[in-house]
């Protein structure tokens, strides 16, 4: 087992306060370091013990704390930061003052000074954004996420089997002749370890009905039985952005086209766009129907 | 902004509460202790032990020297906020449902509910400052629910101790004389504005800086400023859910409200359905102008802090979240304020 050790220099200014004393994160946990592969080391280099931080005080009144700790793989990580103590005098009433000097009781009487991380923790960021039209204003950020959304689909769609970026084809993947490396060894493991049959919608990932949104659905009825999923994808809502599900409603015996159709868009917005554009219009010498597959909620 | 999860307690909230300075933070739940805390960082300052029942309410004298608890095992008690010792403890006929300390600190007003054959009653105790281990056992001053009444549900003093205010099962809000306990008049808050059929008034809670106005909560999914000497119904906040907890925000015309679907329905519905955010509405426009998320149950109750710089919530789901207010909070204003401001800043400055 040889530790490596990985030098990179991060620096960054920490306020620390002394007034207030939250709970959270300490001043020595926050960096991230990225391995690089010309760091690496002979086992014979390796440390096993981690040295004490050390301080040292600048001309200019700041800190620098040069520490050492273990990352997750147990590679050794020296982080350097440069800290700024600010102290924050505040000015209270001389009753708050003694009541904050009061020693604790009941449940906490043994615990020590200041917040304990079992009781008291930061929650996470929460918005309060005041505005007479609140509501507009969420609904509007609602719809620009799921905008969003949907144009990352177009992007994504392409995926290399071997290492899974979406940036590159399968046969361009620079790990196509080592085998993949991790990615395919966590693959074949998993394929050795369960060799019971899992039916398709109980596998991890498996879509589950329930969670079906029908917010963004449209059903398009009175379509010429020619008309096929395709042809609805492409011709007809082509230009009102990638549809997220075409389902074309078709005979259980023949196969043939019952002649109407769901389509769920992106975004609600996407989707009244095309039901405004193209109710009434013709389409295969059939005039559409257009509507909301589901009744909207007031 | 980014709240201070406070995870004291194992049940659900039942109060919490500032002292006048907003320093310390006190809150009880359904669980047999009620925490205290410092409200700038979170910190537990302790427990008070000693409750063999769901505690329904606290309050908190002026000085921060004592507070009291109501608890649904029978028991009114005293404790000293600096060492967390009970002091003294009233036994009565059924659960205490709400504590009220008045201005002055000397009379502790106490709602008994109307379970076992007790018909409810609001009791007053004279609290004796020399000796707090002495007080006396009975109170001074008991008022019966009236026969033309239904059950207190809740009450509080309004300025300078002069009147009891008190919230009915029924919707109604009476005013009774806080020395002789004479009942002076009554007015239907809740009921009158939607068809709901359960009004129950769940908290009433009196404006910081003077007490002359108050503002009721109610199941009927709106709530109400009623003004203590006319006593007429000054606004109406419509909600979307039963309402819980109602408070009236400091230096700004702001009022915050807290309910959410009834706890028993919960686990049916979803988080985003549940209707589970703090709401701020304008207190002179009555316009709803934002929500806060972050509770996984129904808020049980809120509580403002004393400088207008945050507020506290405190759930269904067993969390308080301790919230201090962006800039953005400061800065809001409607239209017609601002234009108002400008108009009276260009006046005098013409004059």
């Amino acid at each position: 087992m040889c530790s490596l050790q990985i030098i990179s220099p991060v620096r960054r200014v920490v306020y620390a306060h002394q007034a207030q004393n939250f709970p959270g994160p300490t001043l020595y946990s926050l960096l991230q370091t990225q391995p690089s592969a010309n760091m690496f080391q002979s086992w014979a280099d390796a440390e096993d013990d981690i040295p004490v931080p050390e301080i040292t005080t600048n001309a200019d009144g700041t800190k620098t704390v040069v520490s050492f700790r273990l990352n997750a793989k147990g590679q050794k990580v020296k982080i350097t930061q440069k800290i700024k103590e600010v102290k924050v005098k505040e000015r209270v009433h001389p009753s708050i003052a003694v009541r904050r000097g009061w020693a604790k009781y009941g449940k906490e009487k043994h615990t020590s000074p200041g917040p304990d991380t079992r009781t008291t923790q930061l929650g996470e960021k929460v918005e309060l954004k005041l505005a007479a039209s609140w509501k507009e204003m969420e609904k509007k950020e609602e719809d620009e996420r799921a905008e969003e959304k949907a144009n990352l689909v177009g992007t994504k769609r392409l995926k290399c089997r071997i290492c899974g970026s979406g940036l590159h084809l399968t046969f361009q993947c620079p790990f196509k002749d080592t085998l993949g490396g991790e990615a395919v060894a966590e693959a074949a493991g998993e394929a050795l370890e369960s060799t019971k049959y899992v039916p398709a919608h109980l596998r991890a990932g498996a879509p589950s009905k329930e969670e079906r949104d029908d917010s963004c659905t449209l059903r398009v009825s009175q379509l010429n039985t020619m008309v096929n999923e395709d042809m609805i994808r492409g011709e007809l809502f082509g230009k009102y952005g990638p549809l997220q599900r075409v389902t074309l409603i078709t005979h259980r015996d023949t196969g043939e086209s019952k002649g109407f159709a769901y389509v769920t868009f992106h975004s609600e917005s996407m989707a009244e766009r095309a039901l405004n554009e193209l109710n009434g219009k013709g389409f295969y010498s059939l005039i559409l129907r257009l509507e909301w597959s589901k009744k909207k909620k007031t | 902004m980014r709240p201070i999860k406070l995870m004291g307690h194992e049940r659900s909230l039942t109060q919490v509460k500032f002292n006048r300075e907003g320093d310390i933070l006190f809150s009880v739940a359904k669980d047999s202790s009620a925490s205290i805390w410092y409200s700038s960082n979170g910190e537990r300052l302790g427990t008070l032990e000693g409750h063999k029942g769901t505690i329904w309410s606290i309050d908190v004298d002026s000085k921060t020297s004592l507070c009291a608890t109501g608890s649904a095992d029978l028991s009114t008690r005293l404790w000293n906020v600096e060492t967390g010792e009970c002091v003294y403890s009233w036994e009565a006929a059924s659960p205490v449902r709400r504590v009220a300390f008045s201005p002055d600190n000397l009379r502790l007003l106490a709602v008994n509910d109307k379970v076992m054959g007790s018909k409810g009653a609001i009791s007053v105790y004279r609290i004796n400052y020399d000796n707090v281990y002495e007080q006396s056992n009975e109170p001074i001053l008991v008022i019966e629910t009236r026969e033309d009444a239904t059950k207190v549900t809740v009450a509080g003093w309004s300025a300078e101790g002069k009147y009891i205010i008190a919230g009915h099962e029924d919707g109604y809000v009476s005013k009774y004389d806080g020395e002789t306990g004479a009942f002076i008049e009554t007015v239907r808050a809740h009921g009158i504005h939607n068809e709901e059929k359960v009004v129950s008034i769940t908290d009433i809670q009196f404006a910081d800086e003077d007490r002359l106005y108050f503002i009721t909560a109610s199941k009927d999914k709106n709530a109400t400023l009623v003004d203590v000497d006319t006593f007429k119904v000054l606004k109406v906040y419509p909600a979307d859910a039963p309402m819980n907890t109602a408070a009236i925000t400091p230096k700004k015309n702001f009022v915050i409200l807290g309910g959410g679907q009834e706890a028993r329905n919960v686990t049916t519905t979803s988080e985003s359905q549940g209707k589970f955010e703090a709401r701020f509405y304008h207190k002179i426009f009555m316009d709803e102008i934002g929500r806060v998320k972050g509770h996984f149950g129904p808020l049980n109750t809120v509580a403002v802090h004393p400088d207008g710089t945050g507020y506290v919530s405190g759930g269904e789901d067993g969390f308080i979240r301790v919230h201090y207010y962006d800039k953005s909070y400061y800065d809001f204003e409607f239209d017609a304020e601002r234009t108002d401001r400008v108009m009276s800043q260009a006046q005098k400055a013409n004059a």
